[in-house]
């Protein structure tokens, strides 16, 4: 096997066994009308392409600061990106005058005050910091 | 002759608009520092609302002949040769941000780059109002960038793509960056994609150099749209776009279009007929396809252009382009091709009289500055080396027909071989 070759093999390894660990959860407000996003849904809340999911539920995605690990590893296991990658796609859009990207919660005990006093809003956190006002309406540990 | 706009009122407009931009930035910081200072960031607060963002590239470029001037675009009116340049590339755009309330916004863009007037005068790039309807359907108005193809209105965030700059071959034909008028957008889901259209219309604000004369694009009214198709990591797009012209062009053709109808030769003015451009229009079709999975993105786009007027050959542009990143480096490569078609105009004057060879000679030749033929093989790499940051380096192969000059403002007609090599760097940034 050549260079190359072992190196994506190796890329993909490192990147699905970081997955596994991570166990983040996304979550609403237990007052939200919201029960479930599919994966779907939740890329193309996060990527700023549609804000209802198709129950009519408008949405309002959440993320948390540009440097915490929580946030790297939900872009990767949503959509396989780097924080590089979101930042060029997000630069795009806010340039061109389309699309803005979400608010950020500087960390998850924000995220969780924010999330419980705001019905509509959706974000991320491990799930061993879930919390009772929040309920989870996508799992990546059970997809595929 | 009204396409034809000195420097000195075109200068005057654009410090006009600075002046404006400039306005309307200290309205900005003014409403800013009335806010809260201690307020904490929380949606629905007015410090939040707020947001001072901009982009940029540092960039030196060189080719490795000076037989022919490579340009960006259309709008730059002297290009590079065998010495390392800066103005190819570099550029800076500041935007301000402010949202009124849930579903107004207004946004204010100004970028300075090396354009039509020989500098890096600053311009009033955007400045419109965004009213969202629904969540889904949204309306603009006011000045807005051009989507005559998927991509063209980000094509100065360098940071947001992979290249050094948008394939030249197929966006370097486009002169015109901004319309003023409106917008409307809508999006819908479809099975698991989502559809996505827009229509906008509005007029044209700008001027191209041509020579040491300038293009009027003032006021040319344009229209469009396009339907997009985004479903798991494929992306669609088919676009149509077309403008009116509304003056003539400059110096030498307007100089030739009066010679060809003062000889009173009527199959001679009909040769001035065909190459004028006012009340004509200009059509710009394309379809576009980007697959975007995790470390891979590709994308390839096709483009037909098809002018009422002779003074320009309608023409057919595609690209591809594919790059996969590994860690902080991301390799790419691209092909990418353009091909125009040349028009038959004849004045009817026969060459033995010595002022008819003279006309027939500059007919040809106004006929023949338009032509392309080429295609480019693009390799390069982009660095993400720190946060908001990347390096990218770049080397253009270009082979074309020798008498592919259409998007070099200047070349030596003969000396020109038609191949262009161009070695680029770029650093760009976004805070």
């Amino acid at each position: 096997m050549g260079y190359l070759p072992r190196l994506l093999l190796l890329l993909h390894i490192a990147l699905a066994s970081g997955g596994a660990q991570a166990d983040l959860v996304v979550v609403t407000s237990q007052k939200s009308g919201i029960e479930y996003l599919s994966r779907q849904e939740v890329v193309n809340l996060y990527m700023g392409r549609l804000r209802t999911n198709t129950a009519g539920n408008t949405a309002t995605p959440l993320d948390l600061a540009v440097d915490t690990p929580e946030r790297v590893e939900f872009y990767r296991l949503l959509v396989n990106k780097e924080a590089a990658d979101i930042k060029a796609y997000w630069s795009r859009l806010v340039f061109s005058g389309g699309a803005r990207p979400p608010q950020s919660a500087e960390n998850i005990d924000e995220l969780i005050r924010m999330i419980s006093q705001t019905p509509g809003l959706v974000g991320y956190l491990p799930r061993k910091q879930l919390d009772n006002r929040l309920k989870v309406i996508y799992e990546f540990s059970v997809s595929p | 002759m009204p396409g034809n706009t000195s420097r000195t009122s075109a200068a005057q407009t654009g410090q006009k608009w600075l002046s404006r931009a400039l306005c309307a930035s200290f309205v900005l910081t003014t409403l800013q520092l009335i806010a809260p200072a201690d307020a904490v960031a929380e949606p629905g607060t007015i410090q939040d609302r707020f947001e001072f963002s901009g982009f940029g590239t540092l960039g030196i470029a060189r080719s490795d002949t000076n037989d022919a001037r490579f340009v960006r675009d259309q709008t730059q009116p002297r290009g590079i040769g065998k010495s390392p340049n800066a103005k190819l590339d570099s550029l800076l755009g500041l935007q301000a941000y402010f949202r009124a309330t849930d579903s107004l916004e207004l946004v204010a863009q100004a970028i300075s780059r090396y354009g039509a007037q020989d500098d890096f005068r600053p311009e009033l790039s955007w400045a419109f109002a965004k009213y969202s309807i629904t969540p889904n359907l949204t309306l603009r108005g006011g000045r807005m960038g051009t989507e005559f193809y998927m991509l063209a209105d980000s094509r100065h965030v360098g940071y947001s793509y992979l290249t050094v700059r948008p394939q030249v071959d197929f966006f370097g034909a486009l002169a015109f960056h901004h319309v003023d008028g409106a917008d409307l957008t809508g999006t819908v889901a479809l099975g698991d994609g989502i559809v996505k259209g827009k229509v906008f219309a509005g007029r044209a604000n700008e001027v191209t150099p041509i020579g040491s004369e300038f293009f009027s694009l003032r006021g040319n009214p344009m229209a469009g749209g396009y339907l997009d198709y985004q479903q798991g990591n494929w992306q669609w797009r088919a676009t149509f776009a077309q403008m009116t012209f509304k003056h003539d062009l400059p110096r030498p053709v307007a100089d030739l279009r009066a010679a060809l109808l003062a000889t009173g030769i009527a199959s001679a003015a009909s040769a001035a007929e065909q190459i004028a451009l006012e009340d004509t229009r200009s059509r710009f079709y394309s379809v576009g396809g980007v697959y975007d999975r995790g470390p891979l993105q590709v994308q390839a786009m096709l483009s037909r252009i098809r002018h009422e007027s002779a003074s320009y050959q309608d023409s057919q542009s595609g690209y591809v382009l594919a790059g996969y990143r590994l860690g902080q480096v991301t390799p790419f490569g691209g092909y990418s091709w353009t091909r125009s078609k040349a028009k038959e105009v004849s004045s009817g004057l026969p060459n033995f009289v010595p002022a008819f060879a003279q006309i027939n000679d500059g007919l040809a030749g106004s006929l023949a500055r338009v032509h392309t033929d080429q295609k480019t093989y693009t390799l390069g790499a982009r660095w993400d080396f720190r946060q908001n940051m990347a390096l990218k380096s770049q080397l253009d192969m270009i082979r074309g027909k020798p008498d592919s000059i259409f998007l070099y403002p200047t070349s030596n007609p003969g000396a020109f071989d038609g191949k262009l090599n161009i070695f680029s760097l770029a650093l760009d940034f976004v805070f």
